[in-house]
């Protein structure tokens, strides 16, 4: 797929708090909001000068195309970001003014994709990493309602949307999901919101007392979380897509800094010896042809017990969003 | 001097590194600029000086273990670990699309072993359109106990002839920042019969994690670069300036129009923009017309005029 980047100055239009230690960035760059797709993200540079040195990657979490019609409305051209301070660029980022120009670029990655024949879908957010799921939810719902073979669905169950955090002030997102027409479940730690517990726990319930026959799973949240959902994906053989964080500097897929560990495509199938493998073995027996015998009849049986051939994505560019059976959990 | 070539007006920016000739000095450094196609949605790479691809080895490497990168204060840690596609990858696939980016494209190679250079130079060398070789020599030596080869002079010596003598395309040196004498390793690769020299590469560091207590990067250390490092690259080109005769392409932190040129006056021919292109992309564009400015508003003919021209009072200079 060839996607178009654009470096891009973007104008702040609205910057917000919208939980204990997040906020929410509202961009005009149409040029950006034209091309971007849920699951893609920006690099969004915090100072003109030096230090800080390296931008910072955030996902979109709702994107407003400029429209098609000769008349622009107030949400055309915009974009939406959300951040959660955790460090020296984004405790930095919370000085951004209204008005301020700020660089970005942008679209980078690969978004989600609809799962081939699944009708149901179910979004599940850690924290900050519901942002990028609300866009997504948007989408699906649209393309859901347009699908023909879907006209008989239950439109309200199309999308599941599940959230979870440490607590009541962590969760974020609702409204957002309560003005489409979603209304998400929730899980908090702490039980000082929805259902005491994981929001993995959450996800496990209701593929147990729901029908999983034509379900995708899509996440984002921390790695344990993902790393869980990734489990339970396989559990109940469902297509789940996760989109994974990874530290950058280019975003372009340049620097081969943002590495993920993924299978390598070959090991999927059922596993060879590598030919000069094997031929090492014959030398080797030939060699020590009088006591090898024994050696030699351990044949090729596939060893279950080796870790799988592997090698490094990089998320800015194979990702960040990846089918959560590509990726090697460690 | 008008002339079709020169639609504005104005002092002339190429350069002449050997029999290498550059449009203007501002290369895009090795490994911050991938094959050279991820960027060229972004900027025209016809604009550049020329390209310096990501260091290759004659076999596929899979690097380094995540996390590569860490940032620092004005700069940033990278643990790459030399990940690249291999020699015959990289004919395959990304030789087809660098050949055509119309501006001069430098392959940065390295190897466990100097036969590993040599061979990689040789074949290299029966490739249509490269424009040179630049050597990484900040590699451990397998045969010599996994010391770097930049580390001693005699067996930059030795890597140099030996690549030499497998190729007659235009040869950089690319120098390690971390070793005791720079300027002996520079003359050691004159000798050894490099066209050019370029420093500085990465210096090595590291970074904790203060809540895990844990290295921030996987490999543990890594190389620094960017702003952070510009004064020690400086120095050393100056250094080297002094006690070589090729031509040397100077980089370690050039974000702006103002680092470059001071990397010119300190005595290199040319520089390279690395990591200031994650910051900007844009950089070696920027960069190129703020030097052209800086020669116009200073009554300089060309910038070759401005390489080396450093003043420096008598009897200063001494180690500090
Ligand atoms: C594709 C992608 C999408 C993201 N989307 C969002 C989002 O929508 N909202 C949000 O709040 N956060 C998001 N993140 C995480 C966000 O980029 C980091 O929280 C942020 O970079 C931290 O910067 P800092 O300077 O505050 O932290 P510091 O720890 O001071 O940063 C130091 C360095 O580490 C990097 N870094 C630190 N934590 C992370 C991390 N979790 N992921 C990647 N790099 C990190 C920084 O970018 C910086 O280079 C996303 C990350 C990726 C890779
Ligand atoms: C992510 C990254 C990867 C690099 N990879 C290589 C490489 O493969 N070969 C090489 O010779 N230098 C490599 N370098 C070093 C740069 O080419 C350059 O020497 C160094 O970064 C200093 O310049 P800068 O401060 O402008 O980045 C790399 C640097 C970075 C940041
Ligand atoms: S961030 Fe540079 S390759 Fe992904």
């Amino acid at each position: 797929m060839k996607t178009k980047i654009k470096e891009a100055k973007a104008q702040i239009i609205r910057h917000q708090r919208i939980g204990a230690d997040s906020f929410r960035l509202r961009l005009r760059c149409p040029e950006i909001a034209r091309l971007a797709q849920p699951g893609q993200f920006i690099m969004l540079r915090i100072s003109e000068q030096s230090d800080p040195f390296l931008r910072r990657p955030f996902s979109f979490s709702r994107v407003f195309p400029p429209g098609e019609k000769k008349k622009m409305t107030e949400e055309d051209g915009i974009l939406e970001i959300c951040y959660k301070v955790v460090g020296r660029g984004t405790s930095l980022m919370t000085r951004l003014k209204e008005g301020q120009q700020i660089h970005i670029l942008g679209p980078l990655g690969n978004g989600f994709w609809a799962a081939e024949g699944r009708k149901q879908a179910i979004l599940i957010g850690g924290g900050i990493g519901i942002a990028p799921l609300i866009p997504w939810a948007e989408k699906l719902r649209r393309g859901l309602g347009r699908n023909r073979a879907s006209r008989n669905l239950n439109e309200q169950s199309a999308v599941i949307v599940i959230i979870g955090g440490e607590s009541r002030e962590k969760i974020l997102g609702v409204k957002e999901f309560q003005k489409l027409d979603m209304e998400p479940l929730i899980s908090t730690e702490d039980g000082s919101l929805g259902i005491p517990g994981m929001a993995t726990d959450l996800l496990e319930r209701e593929l147990m007392t729901r029908g999983h026959a034509s379900i995708a799973l899509y996440a984002c949240g921390p790695m344990p979380m993902l790393a869980k959902v990734a489990q339970i994906a396989d559990q109940f053989d469902l297509p789940c897509q996760v989109l994974l964080e990874a530290r950058m500097a280019c975003g372009m897929g340049a620097c081969l800094g943002c590495a993920v560990k993924v299978r390598e495509e070959d090991s999927l199938k059922i596993s060879q010896p590598p030919a000069d493998a094997a031929e090492e073995k014959i030398l080797f027996t030939s060699a020590f042809a009088g006591d090898a015998i024994g050696a030699s009849s351990e044949s090729f049986v596939p060893d279950v017990s080796q870790p799988p051939a592997f090698r490094y994505a990089r998320a800015c560019k194979e990702g960040p969003v990846f089918e959560s059976r590509e990726i090697i959990w460690e | 001097m008008k002339s079709a070539d020169h639609p504005k007006e104005g002092p002339s920016l190429a350069v002449e590194l050997g029999a290498l000739k550059l449009r203007n000095p501002v290369i895009a450094a090795s490994g911050t600029f991938g094959y050279g196609e991820e960027y060229a949605s972004l900027i025209p790479l016809r604009s550049l000086g020329g390209i310096v691809t990501k260091g290759l080895s004659l076999e596929p490497r899979r690097g380094n273990p995540p996390p590569r990168l860490a940032e620092t204060p004005s700069g940033m840690l990278n643990a790459i670990g030399l990940e690249n596609v291999g020699l015959e990858k990289f004919i395959l696939e990304k030789w087809p699309f660098l050949r055509k980016a119309s501006c001069p494209v430098i392959v940065n190679i390295f190897g466990n072993t100097i036969e590993e250079y040599a061979e990689l130079a040789r074949r290299l060398a029966d490739v249509e359109g490269i424009a040179g070789l630049e050597v990484n020599i900040s590699c451990p030596n397998l045969k010599a106990g996994g010391a770097i080869f930049a580390s001693e002079p005699r067996t930059v010596h030795k890597v140099v002839a030996k690549i030499r003598r497998a190729t007659s395309s235009f040869l950089m040196v690319k120098l390690s920042p971390n070793v005791s004498d720079i300027s002996e390793i520079a003359q050691a690769a004159e000798a050894g019969g490099a066209d050019a020299v370029s420093l500085i590469n990465t210096l090595i560091g590291m970074a904790i994690d203060l809540k895990k207590r844990t290295p921030l990067l996987g490999n543990i250390t890594g190389g620094l670069s960017g702003p952070a490092i510009k004064p020690v690259g400086l120095r050393m080109v100056w250094q080297v300036a002094q006690t070589v005769h090729i031509p040397i392409v100077g980089m370690g932190g050039i974000v702006t129009a103002e680092d470059a040129l001071e990397y010119l006056i300190a005595g290199a021919t040319a520089v390279q923009v690395g990591s200031a292109h994650f910051i900007d992309p844009r950089a070696g564009l920027k960069i190129i017309d703020g030097i052209q400015r800086y020669l116009q508003a200073n009554n300089f003919p060309d910038v070759a005029s401005l390489v080396g021209s450093l003043k420096i009072k008598k009897d200063t200079g001494q180690p500090t």
